[in-house]
């Protein structure tokens, strides 16, 4: 039993699987959930990386048994099993993998639909971008160079660009979307942990691309609400605005 | 680095080489110049994706108000590239019967007119009231007519290249692929005129 | 495509004797060569400077504009180049109405280390131009990378300011892709494929030569970049996005038109070898019994016969809009800026698996031979790339997911780049289970592609994390995609070449490599590899942006950690290349076939003989048949009748043929 190469390959996939999947959980790579989509996309995430796991198990698995098993000793020159295919083995490797990437697939479609769903009292903030530098129009009618938002509210931010291609990224919300010349693009976004983040420009725009930052505030109605009477102030006292800061 | 394939070449190998087997009744060339063909289509297919974006998906005007584009005359122009493709059947239809004088002439009258085509082009360009750095349809409009044109030109060159020959002696009813493989090209160019006249003056 | 109407014999002239070489000094000037190319390619700039100028002068523009010049002289000296190195002196008589000549094969073989310097119409030679250059240039894109690692490792600035970072890494994608894998794949087919399918040479000598000294110009031109003033090198990603790009400084416009070259020769290889294919193979030898490296040529030569003009393309209109102020992107103007990014994906995607369909073809050549086993489900796996070769026209937009272009376009394409993974997983199964109760010889270019699956694999599995969009959305454009493309691309594509050039090297030099070395370059490379790239995966996923030069304080550990691994890894190719140079000089003389393989390569010499064979072979049965009582791949020269049942077999000692040495 132990010493059968199917026996071995079985105990070798879960082995690796397994201990990948550890890994690969309780490893923390993903930044702090901060938005109701982080939530989801991360499950759905860990669900696919376990699969992952586990497919990679078996094809190393496989081999680790071939090189051990069937390896060639020393002035063997004889020729292996004239094997030519065995057509069962190959429709379900080609059965079992299409069902896996359809229903991932399905799956995929669902949860995008779900996270860009229209919400209820969704506030809208307008988002221009230039090199290098993130502006941020509030529907209470003033500009900032800060991202502050409300813990809990569905925001819509519609982008538009003065130059080049920017890509709006919240790595804490899980959300992205270029903003393009000449078109407006959107995305949503509730956000739903306090704290402090950054927009992180992600497409390449130029020399100041990896400077092109924004800090992101998520607070709750009062702190808010002081806030935007402040910058509104700002506004209108220095008619300009605040410089980024870069974190 | 020494020489790798020479050294052993010396041995008692053939001087020559075999005779490569015809594993395939199409003609070597002939398959070359199709799958060339299918390429080239394949680059204006690119073109065209920019008249499909700006045209389609950004709903530009075609033309935008006070530009015109000259229908007439480039219909002319499609009528004397239609013309050239006859002339060039035939100088093909003359060689392969043995007809070496038909193959000038059919040669000779498919290059003035090739060359009527793109002095016409070229005028048009002069006149059309509009550079390409007039818009997007302008870029468009120039970017299909003179990719296209660029392929009026190459095909030219094929075949002057080809009456050079032919007024030389070549050429033959059993020899003839390089004025199959140019008429091949023609046809394609002419084919391709007919796509983007459709597309940018008609439609 | 002057050569298919040129190579046309209507009238064979006399014989002429080769061109001479030595002379005098008008003689050796004029004579087809690197001397010509040089004089050439400078009369060439020197008159599209004139040109440029004097247009300028008519039209009364200022005369002195360094970007039309520039341009111009991008597009008129390489062709100086190819006409003085004599890439067309052939059909410069053919167009004057001289005489065809007969191809008289003085520009066969290579008797010193000079004729590879020359235009030379052998296949083999060819072949090994091709290789050569490509490890070149993968030197060069490596030590660019290792410059790019040198920045990253602590966050901050470095060595270098933002503009040569931006550089750097576009210069070294471009190089890495355009000159290093789709060349080495089309260097090592060009010389197996005419042998594996018992043809003399090529189909277009002539094409096939010319194709490969546009390799060096696109290649030089690139780098060159570097040397712009005030702009340096072309810095806006391989991707080339507009409108970035349309604004970009003058050094832009090197990488734009030397695209134009590395394309033109792509698609001119790829006829060539569709063509040799198609028309060329040895009777008997019907598709079915085709060795399967040949089915991933050809398969991978339709997508660049198909796709490779839609780089072109994407490429011409920017070119358009940045010298002849078209408006194609321009969206003041009316123009359309995504279009770009449909353009070049509907060829890049398709290009990814131009990298990689040949080293599956490697992949399977290696793993029979070294397994002694049949390739497991032969037909399925010809039948999976021709699979891969229609899905991957329908999957582009994958590239585009968090772009803003059509939102309903989105799911379609992610369904049809997941479905990718199907005869992806069929190629990966069958080779385990030619592996399975096999006999396996775990020597270097086996173990490159054991390398391969596993490493593979992981690529391929991070590219279905990101085909699933609201996984992409996260990652898209950060350290994950770079991971992912380098799993591919390094530990799928870089490992099938190293096996390639491991398990042909005795072929094509004639001499054995040395195999100690060889699993130390595998296990330094494999460890190397490993460390570099998989931890790009956490700082992707953490949110670590891609193409930056500076990053968040929080990544610093593991970037400086994935630096030292680069160095290590870049030290490993030294390995590498210490041993091919070594063993290609003084490595002990290889046997006709010391792999005991049976495809029609290993039946002849190594290196070949200079017309490949004596007598074209008579194929009579599979490629892979190991263990086959009695089963024989093909006869050469004249043994047709000789050979009974079972010749041929023995113990798997291959069939020797005209092995000479
Ligand atoms: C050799 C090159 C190569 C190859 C083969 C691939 C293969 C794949 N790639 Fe990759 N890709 C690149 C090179 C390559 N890619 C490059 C260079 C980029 C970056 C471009 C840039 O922006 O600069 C990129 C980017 C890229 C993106 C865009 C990311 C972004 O920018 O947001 C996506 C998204 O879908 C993607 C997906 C895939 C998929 C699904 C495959 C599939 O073909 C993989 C299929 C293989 C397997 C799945 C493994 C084997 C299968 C099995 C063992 C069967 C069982 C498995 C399952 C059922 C899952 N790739
Ligand atoms: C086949 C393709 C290929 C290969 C082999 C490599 C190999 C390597 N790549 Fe590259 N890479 C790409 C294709 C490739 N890459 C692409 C397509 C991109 C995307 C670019 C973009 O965003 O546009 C990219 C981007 C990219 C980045 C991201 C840049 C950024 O986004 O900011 C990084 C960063 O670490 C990187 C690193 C490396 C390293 C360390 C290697 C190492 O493997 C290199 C190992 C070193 C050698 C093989 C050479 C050894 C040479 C010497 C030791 C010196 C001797 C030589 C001379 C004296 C001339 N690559
Ligand atoms: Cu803006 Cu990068
Ligand atoms: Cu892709």
């Amino acid at each position: 039993m132990l010493r059968n190469p199917f026996f071995q390959v079985a105990m070798w996939t879960l082995g690796i699987g397994a201990a990948l999947t550890v890994i690969v959980l309780n490893a923390g790579w993903l930044p702090a959930v901060a938005s109701d989509e982080a939530g989801k996309i991360d499950t759905f995430y860990d669900i696919l990386a376990v699969i992952s796991c586990f497919i990679f198990g078996l094809v190393s698995a496989i081999m680790i048994v071939s090189v051990i098993h069937f390896r060639r000793r020393h002035g063997d020159m004889s020729d292996g099993e004239p094997i030519h295919g065995n057509s069962r083995l190959e429709v379900l490797w080609t059965s079992i993998p299409t069902a896996l990437m359809v229903g991932a697939a399905v799956a995929g479609a669902l949860l995008l639909h779900d996270i860009e769903e229209p919400q209820a009292s969704t506030q809208t903030v307008r988002v221009q971008a230039q090199q290098f530098a993130w502006t941020f129009e509030y529907p209470q009618g003033f500009r900032a160079n800060e991202l502050h938002l409300v813990e809990g509210t569905p925001y819509y931010f519609k982008m538009n660009t003065g130059d080049v291609i920017h890509s709006f990224w919240v790595p804490e919300f899980r959300m992205k979307k270029d903003a393009v010349p000449g078109i407006t693009t959107t995305v949503r976004v509730t956000p739903t942990r306090k704290g402090k983040y950054a927009v992180v420009c992600a497409e390449l725009c130029g020399l100041g691309h990896s400077t092109m930052r924004a800090p992101v505030v998520v607070e709750d109605q009062q702190s808010f609400d002081r806030w935007a009477a402040q910058a509104r102030k700002d506004q209108s006292t220095v008619g300009g605005q605040s410089e980024p800061s870069f974190k | 680095m020494e020489s790798a394939s020479i050294a052993h070449a010396a041995g008692a190998h053939a001087e020559h080489p075999p005779e490569a087997n015809r594993s395939s009744r199409v003609d070597p060339q002939l398959l070359g110049m199709l799958l060339f063909i299918v390429s080239e289509a394949m680059l204006f297919g690119s073109f065209f994706t920019a008249y499909f974006f700006i045209r389609v998906v950004e709903g530009t005007p075609w033309p935008p108000d006070p530009f015109e584009f000259p229908v007439a005359i480039a219909g002319m122009n499609t009528a004397i590239l239609l013309i050239s493709s006859f002339t060039m059947h035939y100088a093909l239809h003359s060689v392969k019967a043995g007809n070496r004088l038909g193959m000038k002439a059919g040669l000779v009258t498919t290059l003035v007119l090739g060359v009527a085509f793109l002095t016409t082009q070229i005028n048009e360009y002069v006149k059309a009231g509009f550079s390409i750095s007039d818009g997007a349809f302008a870029s468009v409009f120039y970017g299909l007519t003179g990719l296209h044109g660029a392929h009026v030109f190459i095909g030219l060159t094929l075949l002057t290249i080809m009456t050079v020959r032919a007024f030389r002696g070549h050429f033959s009813a059993q020899a003839h692929m390089g004025v199959e493989c140019a008429g091949i090209y023609w046809h394609f160019v002419d084919v391709m005129w007919i796509v983007v006249y459709t597309t940018i003056y008609l439609l | 495509m002057a050569d298919s109407v040129a190579v046309a014999a209507e009238t064979h002239g006399s014989q002429q004797p080769s061109s001479p070489q030595r002379g005098g000094f008008k003689a050796r000037m004029l004579a087809p060569g690197l001397l010509r190319a040089a004089w050439a390619t400078v009369a060439m700039a020197a008159f599209a400077y004139g040109l440029v100028v004097g247009l300028r002068a008519i039209q009364g523009f200022p005369l002195f504009d360094s970007a039309p010049i520039v341009t111009a002289i991008l597009l008129a000296a390489p062709m100086g180049f190819l006409v003085g190195i004599g890439g067309f002196d052939y059909w410069f008589k053919y167009m004057i109405g001289k005489p065809t000549e007969p191809e008289d094969h003085s520009g066969h073989g290579a008797r010193s280390w000079r004729d590879y310097f020359r235009v030379n119409t052998d296949h083999k030679v060819i072949g090994i131009q091709y290789t050569v250059t490509s490890i070149f240039f993968l030197l060069v894109g490596g030590a660019l990378a290792e410059l790019v690692r040198a920045e990253l490792a602590a966050p901050g600035q470095q060595i270098v300011s933002t503009d040569t970072f931006n550089g750097l890494f576009s210069v070294h994608a471009s190089l890495m892709i355009f000159l290093v894998i789709i060349p080495v794949f089309a260097g090592l087919a060009n010389y197996v494929i005419p042998l594996m399918i018992g043809a003399p040479d090529m189909a277009f000598p002539r094409l096939n030569a010319l194709s490969y000294w546009l390799l060096p110009v696109a290649g030089i031109m690139m780098m060159a970049s570097f040397l712009v003033p005030d702009s340096g090198s072309f810095s806006t990603g391989w991707t080339a996005y507009t409108p970035l790009s349309s604004n970009a400084p003058l050094g832009q416009q090197f990488f734009t038109i030397g695209v134009q070259f590395a394309g033109t020769s792509s698609i001119m290889t790829a006829l060539n070898f569709l063509v040799t294919i198609i028309t060329m193979r040895a009777p008997g030898m019907t598709f079915w019994r085709l060795p399967l490296l040949v089915w991933a040529n050809f398969t991978t030569s339709l997508l660049v016969v198909i796709a490779t003009p839609f780089v072109a393309g994407s490429q011409f209109l920017l070119l358009l809009d940045r010298a002849l102020h078209a408006n194609f992107f321009d969206v003041f103007q009316g123009g359309e800026t995504l279009q770009y990014q449909h353009i070049f994906w509907f060829y890049s995607h398709p290009a990814v698996y131009i990298m990689v369909l040949p080293g599956f073809g490697i992949v399977s050549e290696i793993i029979s031979a070294k397994s002694r086993k049949p390739i497991f489900g032969y037909r399925l796996m010809a039948l999976s790339l021709l699979a891969i070769l229609a899905l991957g026209f329908t999957v582009w937009a994958h590239h585009m997911f968090v772009s803003g272009m059509f939102s309903w376009l989105r799911v379609p394409m992610m369904i049809t780049t997941m479905l990718i993974a199907v005869p992806t997983g069929v190629k990966i199964f069958s080779w385990l289970a030619t592996l399975w109760r096999g006999v396996l010889e775990l020597s270097t270019p086996m173990l490159f592609c054991l390398g391969f699956i596993t490493m593979f694999t992981l690529g391929g599995i991070s590219g279905i994390m990101l085909a699933v969009i609201p996984i992409d959305i996260h990652v898209s454009d950060t350290y994950f995609v770079v991971a992912h493309l380098h799993y591919v691309l390094f530990g799928g594509s870089m490992f099938t070449i190293f096996a390639g050039i491991y398990y042909w090297f005795p072929k094509m030099t004639g001499r054995m490599f040395d195999e100690r070395l060889g699993k130390i370059h595998f296990w330094l490379t494999f460890i190397g590899f490993n460390a570099t790239f998989a931890p790009m995966h956490w700082v992707g996923l953490e949110g670590m942006p891609r193409r930056v030069a500076d990053y968040a304080e929080q990544f610093a550990g593991w970037n400086l950690f994935i630096s030292i691994a680069a160095f290590g890894l870049g030290l490993s190719t030294l390995v590498f290349i210490y041993n091919m140079i070594v063993s290609w000089k003084w490595g002990p003389p290889a046997p006709g076939n010391p792999w005991r393989a049976k495809t029609l390569e290993w039946q002849v010499s190594s290196p070949p003989p200079l017309f490949n064979f004596d007598e074209i072979p008579q194929v009579v049965g599979g490629p892979y048949e190991y263990g086959v009582p009695g089963a024989v791949h093909a006869v050469l020269n004249g043994e047709r009748e000789k050979v009974p049942a079972g010749a041929g077999e023995a113990g798997g000692n291959g069939h020797n043929g005209s092995a000479r040495q």
